[in-house]
């Protein structure tokens, strides 16, 4: 299916536009879903499965069907297809019986009122409503009036202006500005495209939240390799756009930090994401990072439920309320919601069965050939009196993170990360990877 | 209603499936297929939307080649599982599917007849009835002619399906040091967990097993459940966590390892090959046998190449090698039921990890059993072992179990097991 007709598909969902101002009392009940990403594909499924046969009315700043973050740069690097980066078809979609308000951006949630109003005026009445509105790049800390506007990557449409600057004949030398997995996707889609690559980080390494330094050290080791250019504990200090090419055609100058300039043609910044809840402003839904939510997806906001990335909900080895912002977590965190929201419908009250169990921080990363595998709490400071095991072999590096009590006597399985030098499916990095995930997980439940 | 029974889990598994397709290349039935596990779950919901009746539904699915390679050919051995970055669960997927295979009838009789263990007659209970195999002296906790019920049981031994059969007089010795560890209070559960008729698409059924496994030993009043097999330990320990009964569930070589049981005979010379269950998903289940075996040391990462088996050398015994194999022996998933063929190959994928001279150990009887068979069919300078047998005198005797199976067929009861299994 070409983009023209993935679009098409999409429209083909739409029903009810401009249905503003319709009121649910008394008349069908009406689920809205602020965000059509996964949490809310996924709250869409759960609130069929449950048998409930109103109203969904989900909406979405898009045209397209829902996509996969994921897959943005398998796609900017040509490892997949632009169809193959939409896990949902409109004909599965369909069965949802869902009425689509597309390229329809919420500006204000009222939850007294429980109204959703549109940046362009609509309103639309509710009885229940589920926040997932995911997050956004955030180029915080680029020079923003350089003239130049950075690639970031988090939409198809960000993965389209990656994969086309890649591609392009004049794009030789990149700048990817960051050392998160997103950075580093955005950096493997670039070598996909044979482009040169130097990273900037401000860290001492990459993947600096998720990675220990021995871990990181062989992952570093992995890039070099590569050809991959890394400077670290620097970031990009100025920007010149020059006019016209230089001999080498590289049409941008950056200052670092650390004092080097160098050309590049085109930048990455991957600096992060952050939620634009904007639209809960006077709401009086309580938010912290993001917006806090019970073992429901309940919201401080009688019927607003939340999920995904927006979302901050229980992690299992801290036990406190966090911001995971991994696809699989949202499509739970969605599924829970769906079955609270039917549940409240329904007129009653979820089932405890149906509680969200919360979720361990993991991370799995391929850049290249090399595997990044990373769980639970990888950072030392937050494991007061912690202890690092790291061992190495010739195929990988493992590191294990253990909380200790009673004088090192009792340790408890906290975080892991493992490298290993080739990424083979099926693999042992992988299988120690799950066990160890496992261990973890199991550690918190008891 | 859902023409496919499992289709609300076939949605909650697409909206988990990122679709990167990373899982594929773990598996060799999937590589086959050219599916992912989001794939099976899409084309199951592809064929229901496309169908109106449950004929049309098991005709899309039974001409689509791909879905049917990628669902009758798992072994449940979760390489897929563990490389999916999101570590969705294959096995809830593929169960449910083997059941909707099953509704529909798209798995043969002949692959399931035998092996339906909450009947009468299957396979083992045929077996040990022809060749008179019994353990009602160890039931204590029924009343059987020569004993009345005993009360005041603490531990329940749950020897599981293939020792039960294949080595009753091994069975008996470990009864024996488990009652001998358990002051005398112990009796065995002498049924199944009912893995094959999960794999066969029987998933209701193997769970009615389990609970009837899990009245028996609320009846018997035991506090303790200790299982050879790692497959049958977590079967049991969640049948009995789902029904809130509070009773340890513990792997035999843990349970005797917490003991300070000392293996009863010098292990065998050269390297030691240890097969890792499929169902040891954490790792925990290898780290008891080597605990029991006097080979604990340091564990996870000297474990295991990228090939699924290494080389490292012990830390408590300086002069053993030890290999860890990961992956399935072939047996799992009822995959020889599909594709022989490739249980032998993954049997023999496996066993060719093992150098000469060396003794695979296996942590389930039926993975020894497998191996058995095919070091029969293609003898190998290796030594097959199930790890209680470098814990007790008594050993399986492979040539005469495979010598009177096949007999069984030709012999006076041939044509009673032809009709029982038709």
């Amino acid at each position: 299916m070409s983009e023209e007709k993935m679009q098409n598909a999409a429209d083909a969902q739409v029903a009810g536009q401009g249905a503003t101002s319709e009121s649910a009392a008394g008349a069908e009940q009406v689920a809205a879903i602020v965000g059509w990403g996964t949490a809310g594909v996924n709250a869409a499924i759960a609130l069929r499965g449950a048998g409930y046969a109103g109203v969904i009315r989900a909406f979405s700043d898009t045209d397209i069907l829902p996509y996969s973050p994921i897959l943005t740069s398998y796609y900017a690097g040509g490892e997949k297809t632009y169809e193959q980066c939409f896990p949902w078809s409109a004909e599965a979609l369909a069965e949802l019986n869902v009425e689509m308000v597309p390229n329809a951006r919420v500006a204000k949630i009222d939850a007294a009122a429980q109204r959703v109003g549109t940046e362009a005026g609509a309103e639309y009445a509710y009885d229940v409503c589920l926040v997932a509105v995911g997050a956004r790049p955030t180029t915080a800390g680029f020079p923003q009036d350089c003239g130049y506007e950075p690639l970031v990557l988090r939409t198809m449409d960000d993965a389209a202006r990656m994969k086309a600057a890649f591609e392009s004949a004049a794009c030789k030398r990149v700048l990817v500005s960051g050392a998160s997995m997103i950075a580093l996707k955005s950096m493997e889609a670039a070598l996909n495209c044979g482009c040169a690559v130097s990273l900037v980080g401000v860290n001492d390494h990459i993947l600096d939240f998720s990675a220990l330094p021995a871990a990181a050290e062989r992952f570093e080791r992995g890039l070099a390799a590569k050809g991959v250019q890394m400077r670290f504990g620097q970031h990009i200090a100025g920007v010149r756009v020059l006019d016209g090419a230089d001999a080498e055609g590289s049409r941008l100058e950056v200052a670092f930090s650390g004092g080097d300039v160098e050309r590049f043609d085109e930048i990455v910044v991957a600096h992060g994401v952050r939620s634009d809840l904007s639209l809960l402003e006077g709401s009086g839904i309580a938010v912290d990072r993001a917006i806090v939510v019970d073992d429901f997806m309940r919201t401080s906001a009688s019927h607003v439920f939340a999920a995904g990335d927006c979302a901050q909900a229980t992690e299992l080895v801290t036990g406190e309320k966090r911001v995971l912002g991994i696809w699989k977590t949202a499509a739970l965190q969605g599924q829970c919601a769906g079955r609270a929201m039917a549940a409240e419908l329904a007129g009653g009250e979820p089932a405890q069965a149906d509680a969200y169990r919360g979720a361990i921080m993991t991370n799995t990363i391929a850049v290249n050939g090399t595997l990044f595998i990373s769980a639970g709490l990888v950072d030392p400071r937050e494991v007061p009196g912690c202890v690092v095991e790291t061992e190495e072999t010739d195929e990988m590096t493992v590191v294990r993170l253990y909380e200790t009590k009673g004088g090192a006597s009792e340790k408890r399985l906290v975080g892991f990360n493992v490298v290993a030098d080739k990424d083979e499916p099926g693999g042992t990095a992988y299988d120690i990877g799950a066990m160890l995930t496992l261990r973890i997980e199991e550690g918190c439940r008891g | 209603m859902a023409l496919l029974e499992g289709s609300d889990a076939y949605w909650r598994f697409a909206g988990t499936c990122t679709q990167c397709g990373h899982c594929t290349g773990a598996c060799e039935s999937l590589t086959a297929a050219g599916m992912s596990l989001g794939d099976i779950a899409k084309a199951l919901l592809d064929a229901q939307r496309a169908s109106s009746t449950k004929e049309e539904l098991a005709y899309a699915i039974a001409t689509n080649g791909q879905l049917v390679q990628a669902v009758r050919g798992c072994f449940f051995c979760t390489s897929c599982k563990n490389t999916c970055f999101a570590h969705n669960d294959v096995c809830d997927l593929i169960y449910r599917a083997r059941v909707d295979f099953q509704n529909l009838g798209l798995i043969p009789r002949e692959a399931w007849s035998s092996v339906l263990v909450d009947q009468e007659w299957d396979i083992f209970t045929a077996y040990r009835a022809i060749h008179g195999i019994g353990y009602v002296d160890l039931v204590r906790h029924k009343a059987y002619e020569g004993h009345e019920v005993e009360t005041g049981l603490t531990t329940a031994f749950f020897p599981g399906c293939s020792l039960a059969a294949y080595g009753p007089e091994l069975c008996r010795e470990i009864f024996d040091e488990v009652d001998r560890l358990a002051d005398g209070r112990a009796t065995m559960i002498d049924s199944c967990c009912g893995s094959s008729l999960k794999s066969a698409g029987f998933f209701d059924r193997a769970e009615a097993l389990c609970d009837r496994n899990a009245d028996e030993l609320a009846a018997a009043g035991a506090r303790e459940l200790v299982c050879v097999c790692p497959g049958c330990a977590n079967d049991m320990r969640k049948a009995l966590a789902a029904r809130g009964l509070n009773v340890k569930v513990e792997l035999l070589a843990g349970w005797l390892a917490e003991r300070g049981f000392a293996p009863k005979h010098p292990l065998p010379e050269g390297t030691i090959c240890l097969s890792k269950s499929c169902q040891d998903r954490d790792g925990s289940y290898v780290d008891e046998v080597r605990a029991v075996l006097g080979l604990a040391g340091s564990a996870d990462a000297g474990e295991g190449a990228a090939d699924g088996a290494d080389a490292g050398t012990d830390a408590a015994a300086p002069a053993r090698e030890v290999v860890i194999y990961r992956g399935c022996c072939g047996a799992g998933g009822a995959v020889s039921a599909f594709d022989p063929a490739r249980q032998a190959e993954q049997a023999d994928g496996k066993l060719s990890f093992a150098p000469d001279g060396s003794t695979v150990v296996s942590m389930c009887p039926t993975c020894t059993y497998t191996y058995a068979y095919r070091l029969m069919e293609a003898p190998r300078a290796v030594t097959n072992k199930h790890y209680c047998e470098l814990l007790f005198d008594s050993q399986f005797d492979w040539d005469k179990t495979f010598a009177q199976l096949g007999g069984m067929w030709s012999g006076e009861y041939g044509p009673w097991l032809a009709q029982v299994f038709a």
